[in-house]
């Protein structure tokens, strides 16, 4: 008998993870203390570098992989002792898009489909309308040997939609791809999320958690360090920054002292000063103003606010895309 | 579970099982890499005895078979249902390793059906090497007295020694994931050959052979063989052949599906 999720907070969340923790034979404390819970329709960031932990995370997420502590619940089912009912709930697609290459995109689809228990006619029927809707009906019959990375991403995705999952593991999904792929693989998952599917999705580009996820989970060395959604995350780093370009170089040190009323003014080039103020781009109007008072002509103002990049750097020390001591598992 | 529940379950794993072994079939007729260890070879080292050993037939204690082909066809039956089985352990080594492994252990599909799906598929390329090297061996002057059921027994022996061999090519594979380790067990594969009366009679087998091969169970499958080929009791017992070789495939089986466990809590 399958046990329903225990609360309302529960319910309402469809990740739950608490203390999660995966330590390899050897020792290798991949997962130490995790804690997240993820609500149902959010777009959810894991952002880390490579070794991290986040693909070992999400293997226990998935039913790859057992916890050696901790518990966690996907789709309010524990993903231990209740693994089938967790797998078919969710969609997978990991890193590397791993499809086999002598098979072709229709029969990946079709076999996907059985494998999740659908009928043979359904199952072909489904395939077609996953083809359509990632754009492959033309290379439905192509062996995968033949497919681009951005094809091979795109069928992984729809075979991971199969079964209609509520819950979607993305491992990496645009890893490799070209900023075009990548921008349309985007799209589609805000779609799919639109249509009320969870995303969990792992990633390494910054820019990538900015662009999909409603809240990120920076995981560093087994542990989160930092969660928020973007913005809150962003306020780690300090207030947002105004940088405003003078076209006359020689009034820098009048506006700097104008300016001061508005926040902390810093030099930033010459004939240029970032103002960092709670109002973010509020302080636009009033600093305009006071430089025109002041008859100091502006050339340029742009709002500077912190970037996950900035965040990460803020809590971990280093960037993101480095890899840290320990493998990848 | 209630009986329409384990009915629906039976139902969707039997669906699960064709799917991979027709995956299993599909993928490795695509692979030349695959056909050519399958089939070819076991059909070369047929046509080399065919034409230069036959003499073999006139030591004393050979069996009286007609001719050699015949003796020795069940033998390279055997040799491509071995070849099967370790391209089937490859083919799961190469699963694991680039990642699609992973894809089917995040189904809901019970670990059993996808060693079985995979058995499956390798016990119908069992039947398909059968069929072309008897014709083969028919082709080259083999006469089998067994007839049509002796052939069809042979086919099922066939496929049997498939699974086996599929079911011991997992268990290897899914105990150490390797790639490059299940490619280097193909010596393995002859010295599974050559403990068995594969192509000589037990009776003409050195002592140590011999010994070994009492507890080789392929020593039964093969003489099995040659006692529906040519229904002849005094070549082997066909339902020794059958009771070796379904045991056998459970108990590879058995110890695949533990391997699998094993890997997913590791």
């Amino acid at each position: 008998m399958v046990t329903p999720p225990s609360s309302e907070d529960d319910a309402a969340a469809t990740i739950i993870v608490e203390q999660l923790e995966r330590v390899y034979p050897g020792g290798l404390r991949a997962v130490d203390g995790v804690d997240l819970a993820v609500a149902a329709g959010e777009i959810y960031g894991f952002l880390g570098p490579n070794g991290a932990g986040k693909s070992t995370t999400v293997r226990i997420l998935t039913t790859l992989l057992r916890p050696t502590g901790g518990r966690a619940q996907v789709a309010g089912y524990d993903v231990v002792k209740q693994a089938s009912q967790v797998r078919r709930s969710i969609g997978v697609a990991l890193q590397e898009a791993a499809l086999d290459p002598l098979m072709s995109g229709r029969e990946l689809l079709q076999l996907q489909g059985a494998l999740h228990g659908l009928r043979r006619g359904e199952s072909k029927r489904r395939a077609e309308e996953l083809l359509e809707r990632v754009d492959l009906v033309a290379a439905a019959d192509r062996l995968l040997n033949t497919y681009s990375g951005g094809m091979r991403r795109r069928l992984d995705l729809a075979m991971a939609l199969v079964h209609r999952p509520s819950v979607l593991f993305l491992d990496e999904p645009t890893t490799g791809l070209d900023p075009v792929s990548r921008s349309s693989l985007w799209t589609e998952l805000r779609n799919l999320n639109n249509e009320g599917t969870t995303i969990f999705l792992t990633t390494q580009y910054l820019e990538e958690a900015e662009q999909l996820a409603d809240r990120v989970g920076i995981i560093d060395h087994g542990r989160i360090v930092a969660e928020g959604t973007p913005e809150e995350l962003g306020r780690l780093v300090g207030e947002p920054g105004l940088y405003v370009k003078l076209l006359d170089e020689s009034q820098s040190e009048r506006a700097r002292e104008l300016l001061a009323v508005h926040g902390a003014v810093s030099d930033r080039t010459a004939g240029g000063l970032t103002i960092r103020t709670a109002l973010g781009a509020q302080a636009i109007a009033p600093i305009v103003r006071t430089l025109d008072e002041a008859r100091i002509e502006v050339d340029a103002v742009e709002v500077e606010n912190p970037t996950l990049d900035d965040v990460f750097i803020a809590v971990t020390g280093h960037r993101a895309d480095a890899d840290v001591a320990e493998p990848s598992p | 579970m209630s009986s329409f529940a384990l009915e629906r379950d039976v139902a969707t794993q039997s669906r699960v099982i064709v799917a991979l072994a027709k995956r299993a079939l599909r993928v490795q007729l695509r692979r030349a890499q695959f056909l050519l260890p399958s089939f070819l070879l076991p059909l070369l080292l047929l046509a080399v005895i065919a034409s230069g050993t036959s003499a073999a037939q006139q030591l004393p204690g050979f069996p009286s078979t007609g001719s050699y082909v015949g003796f020795v066809v069940p033998g390279t039956i055997m040799q491509g249902t071995l070849l099967a089985g370790l391209m089937a352990g490859i083919a799961i080594a190469g699963d694991i390793e680039g990642g699609f492994f992973d894809r089917l252990l995040s189904a809901p599909v019970n670990r059993a059906s996808i060693v079985l799906g995979r058995v499956l598929g390798t016990a119908l390329i069992g039947v398909a090497q059968a069929i072309l090297f008897l014709s083969v061996a028919l082709l080259l002057g083999a006469d089998f007295s067994g007839g049509v059921i002796g052939v069809a027994l042979t086919i099922l022996l066939a496929a049997l020694s498939a699974a086996a061999a599929a079911g011991l090519g997992a268990t290897i594979a899914l105990r150490t994931g390797s790639l490059s380790l299940m490619q280097n067990l193909f010596p393995f594969v002859f010295v599974l050959l050559f403990t068995a009366p594969a192509f000589f009679p037990r009776a003409l087998l050195n002592p140590v052979l011999e010994t070994i091969s009492v507890v080789n169970p392929l020593s039964y499958v093969v003489e099995g063989m040659r006692g529906a080929l040519f229904e002849n009791a005094a070549l082997g017992s066909v339902w020794g052949g059958f009771v070796a070789g379904a045991g056998s495939v459970v108990l590879t089986c058995l110890l695949a599906v533990w391997a699998m466990r094993s890997r997913v809590q590791s």
